[in-house]
């Protein structure tokens, strides 16, 4: 899956190559059109460049130009421009912009205010129609916050307990607007298949699906009314062109169904189903469920499927691995879920780290750092957070690395990335250099004056 | 791990290689007559700097001797650290685990009579995993919906030696009260009083006066006895202020869950006006706004390092909290609060080092000493100092940052857990048991 980035949100796929020259258009439109837009070229000059994608380059430089990353390399190797910004970045680390492969960013403020949730629609179970885009707060206080700690892009999915829940957007963290923040709109669709999507809460309150076999077949129908539904207009199309030929009565247009109509892309495989399960037997039900309609598989959490690490390699799909801090079963050693990252990644498996928070975004890096203590080489662990994420999610072409030709979203620490001592000094989105505030910088400020 | 048991001193055996994990399973504990020396540990003692290439002599379950070179009997047995961090035991002095769910007697806001003892499930495998995240020891606590919850139990993290060995020795009495969101949302929902923070402290003040009368009833009957009066009368116990009178008379320490700074100074009003003191606020995310009023009446705080935001009065909290308040005096301990953060409470206070810009020292006390004198053991344990139970960490990693991991494990003296193990990494414990 190869995913364009455009500033109007529309997703670009397989087109045709003048398609794609239009979609660059656009985007050079957008870094000049707005205020957002990076003017002078920058030149981080001095630094320990992670660049993920060729190793490490010591005493390195990165040339932003235009909303890009223009070159990487040797601090001798680029020649800088005359009028480029020169940041002496000496002693400090580099490294491309964080991925977040699930939050709820945007969808919350504070989670026990109910007016300021819109995390997920509980009145039914099938809802692939739910947009996050629809609902995305592009203000949020929490934006910043996780910023600040070089997380500069995320998936943003509704909660988890629909079996489909809706449809997950792909932002950018800094923006005009959530126009601009909002890279991919409809990027994913979660598949939740962990049990906690049962409808069982109390004796009382107990309906349709009370088990797993209830959303199982729930499920399944969902799948084929959408099958029919496609068949149903794709014979449609053909009653049409047939009767404008023989200049007949048309056909009655056949009534839209936003539910089914939003299950057309996955059925097709055009993106990605993002299917979670915890245990082996989910996993393998929900696995078997997929295969069915030939679904394209992301897998999420697996935490508690030890038993099943050689069986997910063999599916050849990447895994968002996590939370590592899920607790084990009673069954399970201490460090079952602490060690499943490096079981993966040992076994050949693409995966990538993800907060499965909002507030707590920000401490998206020390899950890998956590990882690593449990046996992931440490650059597998950065890759898990930056590049493999880019990759899963059809956006390595421009995130992910410190690449020339990327969008320029880049960090500067004291450190480390994984270590909670790394303070972040500096952040680059698309070119610009963020203001390193927040609520919480600001209440700070306030209260250490006082 | 070479445990030093009877059995092998009586067979003179240098080593217990022999011996199965079975086998040291059905050992009990041993602490009141071990006998290890850690060698070749970078010893982080909490008190008084690091010891490069130090050693600590363990004797009957206590720290015997810390240093460069240590005095131990050849008897002793020897765990060679190879170069790795050692640290006192974690200490985590808000946490809820091993309750079965049984944290709030939500019924009544005023229940001081609820004895966690009575609900301490000690065979809660959230106590191992806490175990294996280097913590020690912990406060139980009962929750926020009540005013006042209940009483704490102290434990140490001996996973498997039984209900009574987990117990800490001579550790204090603590009640734990509350304030703010949650009970008024408990019975406000109910649309009982409290549902504001008014009604709140109306409650509170109101149990305090009844246990005041309550005091001065037996305090009437005692003289009257002690004038040889026959016809006295003994008032009748009521558990419930009998142990708000031991909140007046000091013998239960006083931990208030409590966010606004707004509150922090209405709960010490409250305690000068009914003559108590309170040990710490806990949770207390906007400590940074008041520090000087809580240095001031020496109360700790036991609070998150980061979190925050999933409630209006934690909207206001900001990861400099601990540090700002630090500096202002104020004595802070990181918790958990939660089974989970116990697991990596080391991570919580390396955050402390990034926000504020706390020393390596100040980071670990927060996690150790600081968080033992909230529990009121700090006369025990919370540092590597001579005198103190052997309650101590050996690390893989630096133990201040996100990969550090727990190698070993001791408390009094032996080895709960042991990273190196099959198993769940424990020599003393068998599943099943």
């Amino acid at each position: 899956m190869k995913n364009q980035v455009t500033s109007n949100g529309s997703q670009v796929t397989g087109k045709s190559f003048a398609a794609t020259v239009a979609v660059v258009v656009t985007l050079v439109l957008w870094t000049g059109a707005v205020s957002f837009a990076q003017q002078q070229p920058i030149a981080l000059k001095g630094g320990r460049l992670l660049t993920v994608s060729h190793g490490v380059i010591e005493n390195g430089i990165v040339v932003i130009e235009g909303g890009k990353i223009t070159a990487v390399g040797p601090a001798s190797s680029a020649k800088v421009l005359k009028n480029a910004k020169v940041i002496d970045v000496t002693g400090m680390t580099v490294y491309p912009g964080l991925i977040d492969s699930e939050t709820s960013l945007g969808l919350t403020e504070i989670s026990a205010e109910n007016m300021t949730n819109d995390r997920i629609e509980l009145s039914d179970e099938i809802m692939p129609h739910m947009h996050v885009y629809d609902a995305f707060h592009a203000e949020s206080e929490l934006i910043p916050v996780t910023r600040l700690n070089g997380i500069t892009n995320a998936i943003v999915a509704p909660d988890s307990e629909d079996t489909l829940p809706g449809q997950d957007s792909f932002v950018q963290l800094a923006g005009p607007s959530a126009a601009e923040m909002l890279l991919v709109r409809d990027i994913a669709m979660p598949l939740n298949f962990t049990g906690a999507q049962r409808r069982n809460e109390s004796w009382e309150k107990r309906k349709f699906p009370e088990t797993r076999m209830g959303m199982a077949a729930q499920l399944r129908q969902a799948f084929l009314d959408a099958q029919d539904y496609q068949q149903r207009a794709a014979d449609y199309e053909k009653k049409k062109a047939d009767a404008e030929r023989d200049k007949k009565p048309l056909p009655t247009t056949p009534k839209r169904d936003l539910k089914l109509e939003a299950l057309l892309p996955y059925l097709q495989g055009k993106k990605p189903v993002v299917l979670a399960a915890e245990g082996p037997s989910d996993l393998e039900t929900a696995v078997r469920l997929a295969q069915e309609f030939n679904l394209k598989i992301i897998l999420n959490h697996v935490s508690h499927s030890r038993a099943m690490l050689d069986y997910i390699a063999s599916l050849k799909v990447p895994v968002i691995v996590g939370p590592i801090y899920e607790t084990p079963k009673d069954y399970e050693r201490f460090d079952a879920v602490y060690s499943l990252p490096a079981e993966l990644q040992k076994r050949g498996v693409k995966i990538a780290f993800a907060s499965f928070d909002a507030h707590n975004a920000r401490n998206l890096p020390y899950q890998a750092g956590f990882a690593v203590g449990f046996g992931l080489p440490a650059d597998e662990a950065l890759k898990a957070i930056t590049l493999n994420a880019a990759e899963i999610w059809g956006v390595a072409d421009q995130l992910g690395s410190l690449d020339p030709g990327k969008t320029a979203n880049v960090v500067v620490a004291n450190g480390d990335p994984l270590d909670e001592k790394t303070d972040v000094k500096r952040v680059f989105i698309a070119g610009q250099e963020i203001s390193m505030t927040s609520r919480q910088t600001r209440l700070r400020d306030e209260y250490s004056t006082k | 791990m070479c445990r030093n048991t009877t059995l092998s001193r009586m067979l003179l055996l240098f080593t217990c290689v022999g011996l199965t994990h079975a086998a040291l399973a059905q050992q009990p504990a041993e602490s009141a007559h071990n006998d290890v020396v850690i060698r070749n540990a970078i010893v982080m003692t909490v008190t008084h700097g690091n010891v490069k290439k130090g050693s600590v002599y363990i004797k009957d379950g206590k720290i015997a001797a810390v240093g460069e070179s240590v005095n131990a009997p050849a008897s002793a047995t020897v765990i060679d650290a190879g170069g790795k961090y050692l640290t006192p035991g974690i200490i985590d002095s808000h946490s809820h685990l091993a309750l079965n769910d049984d944290v709030n007697e939500a019924t009544s806001p005023v229940t001081p009579q609820m004895m966690m003892m009575d609900a301490f499930d000690y065979q809660d495998k959230a106590i191992y995993r806490a175990l294996a995240g280097g913590v020690t020891t912990s406060l139980l606590l009962h929750g926020s919906a009540n005013m006042i919850g209940g009483q704490a139990v102290v434990i140490k993290h001996k996973y498997g030696a039984g209900r009574d060995a987990m117990l800490f020795p001579g550790a204090p009495r603590s009640i734990k009260f509350a304030s703010g969101e949650n009970p008024k949302r408990v019975y406000g929902s109910r649309n009982e009083m409290p549902s504001t923070r008014m009604g709140n402290f109306a409650v509170q003040r109101d149990a305090l006066v009844q246990a005041q009368d309550y005091i001065r009833s037996w305090d009437d009957y005692n003289a009257k006895v002690k004038r040889g009066d026959k016809d006295a009368t003994a008032p009748k116990r009521d558990l419930k202020l009998e142990a708000l009178s031991d909140v007046l008379r000091g013998k239960l320490m006083v931990q208030i869950h409590c966010y606004r700074a707004d509150e922090f100074l209405t709960e010490i009003a409250m305690a000068k006006e009914f003559g108590y003191h309170i040990r710490a606020f806990h949770h207390a995310l906007e400590a940074y706004k008041v520090p000087e009023k809580l240095a001031a009446e020496n109360i700790g705080i036991a609070t998150f390092a980061d979190w925050w935001g999933y409630k209006q009065e934690a909207w206001d909290a900001i990861p400099w909290n601990a540090v700002m308040s630090m500096r202002k005096g104020v004595r802070v301990a990181i918790k958990s609060d939660s089974d989970d953060f116990a697991r990596r409470l080391n991570q919580e206070a390396a955050k402390t080092m990034r926000y504020g810009g706390a020393t390596e020292e100040e980071a670990l006390k927060m996690i150790t000493l600081n968080a033992a004198w909230i529990v009121g053991v700090d006369d025990k344990v919370g540092s590597i100092e001579v005198g103190k139970d052997a309650d101590l960490v050996l690390w893989d990693g630096y133990p201040l940052s996100s990969s550090a991991v727990p190698n070993k494990v001791l408390i009094d003296g032996d080895v709960y857990f042991d990273r190196s193990l099959p198993g769940y990494g424990m020599p003393r414990y068998t599943e099943g048991q």
